[in-house]
Parts: C-alpha cells; structure tokens; sequence
C-alpha cells in the first residue's frame, strides 16, 4: 500500500488524543449534595460493568475514527488483484532465447512456452506502457507494442548464454530511470541453476522482477569442448544421459574431419565414460580421439565432433580446427643455456623438430636465421649491443634494466600462467596501440615478459632456474615446443568464442595466423533449473522478486500499479465509526 | 377570583407566609373541596337517623331501616373527641435538601404539610401531637385537643433545627412506648435509611393496633438523575461519596429508584401500612387527599 500524500500520516499522532482526553479528564470533579447517594451506589455497582465495556468501546471508536480520518487524508493506494487498467509502467521482458531454450521437452520447444508467455505480458500493455524485449544478446530493444510483439514472434534460439543476473540488474536500472508509476522486469527463462551463477542481481526498490517458473529440466549433455594437440582430439562432454538405476551412460562420439570434398569423412569413433559427480552437480566425460595427423597435408584443418541427437540439439556437434605443420627445423646457440638444448634434444627425439637453422635460440646474440628466439643475455653489459642489433633488424622490442620479480600471466599460452620468475628484463619499446598490445604474448606485473615481433620473439628472462622456475615445470618442453613450431612462426593459435557453430581463421597479409571456433557456451548443456529460492535470491531478493506459475504470472504482470484510491472506503469508514461512536455515547442504558 | 391555596404549587403558596399562615390556608381550601371531614368513618361514631333529604349522599342510607319500614332514614354521625394522632417528621439533613431553588425542601415541604395534617385533625377535634427526629427524637410533643396545640406544634417544627443523619427505627421503638391509646401515626420522611429496622418499628405499631400512614417525600431531582458530566456526589449525612457521569447512570438510577419506592410500597402493604409517594412539586391539597 502506497500513499498519495504521506505527509498526513504525521496526524497518526492524533490518535492519542482520546486517551490522552480521557487521562486528562481524571480532574477533581464538582462535588454536589445528593442525598440518594445509596440509590446512586446501587445503580453504579449494577452498572458498573456495562459502563466500563462502553467507555473502552467509545475509546476503540473515537480512535478509529480519527485513524480513518487521517489515514484517509493520506489517500491510501491499495494493490487490486485482476482487473482493472493498471498505471503507466515501464517494462522489460526478458526473453531468454539462449541455446537451451532449444531444448524440447514434452513435445515442444521451451522457447515456445516462453514466447507464449511474452505474448501474454505484451497483450496486457497499454499505450501509457514503455516496454523494451531483451534476447540472450543483452540489447534492449523498444519500440511500439506491435513491433515488439513481432520481434517476439521472430525469435529462434539463439547462440549466445544469457547471464541472467546481468540481464536483471541492466533491466531494472533501464526501468527504474523512467518516469512513470509502474517498473516491472519480466524474465522469461529456463532459469537454468548455470544462468545465476554470477552473484545476486542489485534491483532498485519499487522495481517488481517477475519470473515464471521454469518447467521441468530434461537430462541431456552436449560437447562442452574439443582441445586438439600432440594428433589426437579430446573431446571434454558436459551433462549426462542416465539409465534406469541413474548411473550415466557411456556417449558414443564421432568425428569428422576435412575439407572440400572429403569434408564430413568419418574420422574416428569413441566412446566417452562419464566422469566423478562435480561440485556444482554436473557430470563431465571426456574421450581422447587420435587423428590420422600424418597423413594429413601441412595447413588448417577442420573437424566436428558430434553427439547422437537428444533434447537439446544445440550442443550435440562442435567445431574444431588445428594446423597441421611440417617440424621446423630449430637449433639452439651455445649461450642459449642447457635447459634450451635438453628441451630441442627432446623435441627433436620426438620428431616435433629437426635439426636445421631455419629458427635459432641465442642467448645475447641476435642470429642471422630466418626466426630467432633471443633470450637476454648474462652479461648486462651486452645489453647495449643486442639492443642495437634488434634495433637494426628493425625490431622495436628492446630489453630495459632490470625490473621487480613476479609470476607469468599468459592469455596464449595457459601452462605459463603462475610459473615464477626472479630475475628479468623489462621489455620496453614496440609498437603503440593494438598492433604493439597483440605482440605482448606473457606479462609479469602487467610489463611484457614474451614478445614477437615478426619472425623475432623475445623472452624477459633466460630460459634458466636462475631466472625462472619455467624450465623446471612440466610445460617446458611443450612451451619451447609452441616457441619454435607456432609462436616464431607467427602463428596466433585457436581461440574459442560463443556463437554458431562454425570456424573462423585469422589471417596475416595471405598467411593463416589463427582461428577462432564459435559454439555455444557449455553450461548452455546444463538444463537444470535453479531453485525458487536460488532464483528469489539471485533475482533481486524476496522483497522484489516472485517467481510464478504461468497463470499467476499472467495475472500478476503489471498488478503492481492496479491501485485504487481507498480514501472513500475510509470516509465511509470513518462515517459509520462516528454513527456508532454518536449512538454508543448517547446510549444512557 | 378566590385561589384554593391546597391546589397551587407548594413553593408558591410557601412564599406567602409562615408555616401557620400557609398551613391554615391549605387547610381551608382543602375542607371547602371536601365540604364534609375528610376523614369521616374511620374517626366517628353514629349518632342517630334523621329523614332523608334531597342532597344527601346515598351512602348514608340506612338500608336496613329502609326494609323494615319502607321509609328513607340517613344515619347522622358524631365526631369522635379521643382519637390520638401523631404526626412524625424526619429531621435528617438530607430533609433539608432541594433539587432546586424553585422548589421547596423536603423538610419545608414536610413541616407544612405536617402543620395542615395535624389542623385538620384537630379541627376534627382528634388529639394530635408531633415527633421530630433525626438521629434521636429532637421534640416531642404530646397528643392533645386542647386549645393552642396546633400552635405548640407549629412552635415544635420551627424549633427543630436540619439534623445530622437517620434514625428512625429508634425515633420510631421510642413512639411506641408514648402511644399508649390506639390511634393514628403519620410518618412523613424520605425514608432514606435502613427499610428492614424502619419496617420492624412500623409493624411493631400496627401490631398495637395504630392506623399507620407513610408520606414518602422525595424531591423531584431526586427522582431523575441531571447534573454536570461528570459530578461527585456526596451523600450530607454520612459523608459518602461517588462519582458518577449523571447521563450515563440516570436510566439505571431511575430504575433503582423505582424498584426501592415498590419494594416500600410493597412492604407496607404486605403490613396494612398506607403508602404514599409524594414529590415536593405536589400541591398540599393533593398530598393530603391521598389520606381520605
């Protein structure tokens, strides 16, 4: 209940007056000769009882009645259940058409039950209503009811993850910054457990969130990700598909690989055995899938892992691509350090390299080779001259004095990322604005620790324990393996982005630097829904936020401004206390 | 125009003298209505019969001779010279009370009535006599016919000053032991005291044989329940006190009033005692025809 003038509220304190009349009136009263006074006695202790019941009575009625007259004055706006025109609100439905609102479950498209539910907020709308439509993409789209509506019923299902919490909070503040009586969110979601996991959403006061309650959440897995290295595919699986007894079931996965005309040729099978129950409830499996590499020509190569279809067909197929290359042919200068040369002795036993010159490790020196890998060198004096050299090569990178240890942070290369480092140059110098930043491949304290520039990388600190603990972590080889094969040679690696499934390669001038693979997002496998409370909670808390059936959803959407004035009802009120107060004080017996 | 003093309004006729004056005024308007004694046939004895004549009442008819002799006889009837009267007055303090100044006290109202009483009784030639009391008798004098009792008894309640409380149950055991004769006792009060140990006296008298009469005198106010809205009332013989709101309480009260003057009436009827409920807005003349 709300009030029109809430100042008048302040005259609440009135509603002492009757009893603070009634202790004031406990004066001395006139005293008067009467003889009868047994009479008087008599007729008191017989009355007695009923006087007491009446003045408590006239007390309950003259305090009501000023409360009525003053709660009145405040113009009381009480909340109508159905029916009735509802004030001007500002609305934002949410509607959630992220990959899992493909999912059918009981014959149809969750999406579909959601729209239908859109629908029916839109056709309660009215031309005083602002309403916007937010689809899993974030973008809040206004406009007239009817091109809403018409968005409504254009959406499919989209590629992107809605994080819900986000959704709500940017909702709220768009409906709370507008000038009207009503502020309302309607979320039109799955309300997968995976989409609330961001935290609690902050929802101004006075804005209503209202969720409709999610549907039953059918068991399913998808391909939450495939990782291609050292000639086999590991293909990371999310949710599972269980039996009878509840135990999951092995997925069977296939994979294609190819391009042009042997594109969609089988490659391999494999059977994923689901894996440990993790914390959050979901099962993941994963399956490793050798691929025929060497038989395969040098280049970017693209393979599809794929999944018997089930509820949700969106992430039963995923993408991937990698680059299948030729060993460089990598050789190390003797003050590249032992460590540099232990590694390409590996990698050469391994075949992942050859002896050649095509890319050279040096250690204070600048080679003359194709590719050179420089780390700095021992002697600081010679600083100065592998600077210049850089310099003449036309590197712009070149080595500072010596800066503050710290850890490796590596968007490229994961296995980097908390490896120690003691002792370093600053790199200073490269290029400005985006060109130089996307050189930077490792940073330690936020200064560049691995960079390239061309065919010329540079490392702060020399491949050595004295240095770094790198060489002594189990990625070493594999880091030097990337230095020499991919990183030298320009090559920016695989990324993975949400979106439709599909594969996009990055390029430099005509050479393929990268890739980038698009799919949908793996917690979108997770079909779970969350809790009422876990939703009431992220949503915006219980004081603001009810998740409904869909008939309560139907009937509560913009009830939040179906107010009526109830000050006639009070006067009403009011009238009658007063006609009974005037009958209960003039009642003599 | 000749106004009849026993007819107007007892505060009016008081204004127009001593209790003497007043007194023999009522009593004149009073016995020129009756045309005859008021209380003939319970105070005298038959005489002889004389022939009817036209005029007479039919009452007096003497059927019996009538059957015998087939001629009309009256019976003729003399005043009875020895019967005793006392007059007895409450002189508590609540007698001296007024609702309002337009009207009189209960005890102004009672002394004059008791003044026009006991002339009228000894007009009749009965030996009267007066009892004042209050919480003991305060005069006394004795039933005589003699001339000059009536002022001797005018005398008697001017000199008998507002009293303190009630007591009439002994006034009342005291009477019983001076009346030695079998006569008539008129108790004029507003009987506010204890009814039981009043109504133990009082049968006690009429136990004697005594023609009992009580004169309940109650002022008007005294009756309705008025006042401010809140009042404090204290009783002035005892010094008991309540507070009360007189418009919420009047119905009640009028209904406890009620109930105690039919609780008397009731008592002494169940006792031959003759009641009667006067109010001092009631004219003399009609308090004193409610005895014939």
């Amino acid at each position: 209940m709300s009030f029109l003038h809430p100042l008048a509220l302040l005259g609440l304190a009135a509603a002492a007056i009757p009893a603070l009349l009634h202790l004031l009136q406990r004066r001395i009263p006139p005293q008067v000769d009467f003889p009868p006074v047994r009479y008087l006695s008599a007729a008191e202790r017989e009355s007695a009882r009923r006087l007491k019941l009446r003045h408590l009575l006239l007390l309950i009625l003259r305090t009501a009645l000023i409360v009525a007259i003053v709660v009145a004055a405040a113009r009381p706006l009480v909340p109508l259940r159905g029916g009735g025109a509802h004030q001007p609100t500002a609305a934002v439905l949410i509607l959630d058409n992220s990959p899992s609102s493909g999912a059918i479950v009981d014959g149809a498209a969750v999406l579909e039950r959601l729209r239908v539910a859109a629908r029916s907020s839109i056709a309660r709308t009215t031309s005083a209503d602002r309403v916007w439509l937010m689809l899993c993409d974030g973008v809040l789209r206004g406009g007239s009811r009817e091109a809403v509506l018409a968005t409504i019923d254009s959406t499919r299902p989209g590629w992107l993850r809605l994080d819900l919490v986000q959704a709500i909070e940017r909702a709220a503040r768009m409906v709370n910054a507008q000038p009207v009586v009503g502020r309302e969110v309607h979320v039109l979601s799955d309300l997968q457990r995976t989409a609330l996991a961001s935290g609690q959403a902050v929802v101004p006061g006075g804005v209503r969130v209202l969720a409709l309650a999610p549907g039953r959440g059918p068991s399913n897995r998808g391909i939450a990700g495939v990782t291609v290295s050292e000639g086999a595919a590991v293909i990371e699986l999310s949710g599972a598909m269980l039996d009878s007894g509840g135990t999951p079931l092995p997925v069977p996965v296939t994979i294609r690989i190819g391009a042009g005309p042997n594109r969609g040729e089988i490659a391999a099978r494999g059977l994923a055995t689901p894996g440990r129950e993790r914390s959050g409830g979901a099962t993941r499996a994963a399956v490793t899938v050798s691929l025929p590499a060497q038989s395969l020509a040098p280049g970017w190569w693209v393979g599809e892992a794929a999944l018997e279809p089930d509820e949700l067909r969106a992430d039963d197929h995923r993408p991937f691509a990698w680059r299948v290359a030729p060993p460089a042919r990598a050789m190390a200068t003797p003050r590249a350090g032992s460590f540099v040369a232990a590694a390409l002795a590996v990698l050469q036993a391994g075949r992942h390299i050859i002896d050649g010159r095509d890319v050279v490790i040096s250690g204070g020196d600048l080679p003359s080779s194709p590719h050179a890998i420089v780390q700095p060198p021992d002697d600081p004096a010679l600083i100065g001259q592998v600077n210049r050299a850089l310099a003449s090569r036309g590197v712009p990178w070149r080595w500072g004095p010596l800066s503050t240890p710290g850890v490796l942070t590596s968007s490229e290369r994961a296995g980097l990322n908390g490896v120690a480092v003691v002792r370093r140059y600053r790199i200073e110098g490269g290029g400005s604005g985006e060109a130089g930043a996307g050189d930077v491949l490792a940073t330690v304290n936020g200064e560049p620790w691995l960079v390239r520039s061309g065919s010329v990388v540079l490392l702060g600190s020399r491949l050595d324990t004295a240095w770094t603990a790198l060489p002594a972590a189990p990625g070493f080889v594999p880091f030097v393996d990337a230095l020499v094969n991919r990183i030298v040679m320009g090559e920016a690696g695989v990324s993975v982005a949400e979106g439709a499934p599909h594969v996009e390669f990055r390029t430099r001038g005509t050479d393929t630097t990268g890739a980038t693979v698009f799919g949908p997002d793996a917690r979108e496998s997770d079909l779970t829904p969350a809790t009422t409370a876990l939703v009431t909670a992220a949503l915006g808390g219980k004081d603001r936020t009810s998740v409904l059936s869909a008939d309560r959803f139907a009937a509560e959407g913009f009830s939040g401004t179906r107010r009526a004035d109830a000050s006639g009802i009070l006067v009403l009120l009011a009238l009658v206390l007063a006609a009974a107060e005037l009958g209960v004080a003039t009642r003599t017996r | 125009m000749v106004q009849r003093l026993d007819l107007l309004d007892p505060a009016e006729v008081a204004r127009l003298g001593g209790i003497e004056i007043v007194a023999e005024g009522v009593v004149e308007g009073f016995l020129a209505g009756m045309h005859r004694s008021p209380f003939r046939g319970f105070s005298v004895e038959f005489t002889e019969h004389r022939a009817y004549q036209a005029g007479d009442e039919l009452k007096y008819l003497d059927w019996r001779m009538l059957g015998r002799s087939d001629r009309l006889f009256v019976k003729q009837f003399e005043e009875e010279t020895n019967l005793r009267s006392m007059v007895l007055v409450d002189a508590s303090r609540s007698m001296a009370w007024q609702g309002s100044p337009e009207r009189l006290t209960k005890r102004a109202y009672a002394d004059r009535l008791a003044a026009a009483l006991a002339l009228i009784l000894l007009r009749q030639r009965d030996a009267t006599g007066l009892v004042t009391f209050d919480e003991q008798v305060r005069q006394l004098i004795p039933a005589r016919v003699k001339a000059g009792q009536w002022t001797r008894i005018v005398r008697g309640l001017l000199d008998t000053p507002d009293g303190q409380g009630t007591a009439a149950h002994a006034a009342l055991q005291r009477l019983t032991a001076l009346l030695a004769r079998r006569g008539m006792v008129v108790l004029i009060s507003d009987l506010l005291f204890d009814r039981e140990l009043a109504l133990a006296a009082l049968r006690y008298l009429r136990h004697r044989g005594h023609q009992v009469v009580v004169f309940h005198l109650m002022d008007p106010a005294e009756i309705e329940l008025s006042g401010p809205p809140e009042v404090r009332f204290k009783d002035p013989e005892s010094a008991v006190s309540v507070v009360v709101r007189p418009r919420e309480l009047a119905r009640a009260y009028a209904d406890t009033v009620r109930r105690e003057i039919a609780a008397w009436r009731k008592a002494c009827r169940r006792h031959g005692i003759a009641y009667h409920h006067v109010q001092t807005n009631m004219p003399f003349g009609l308090a004193l025809r409610l005895l014939t």
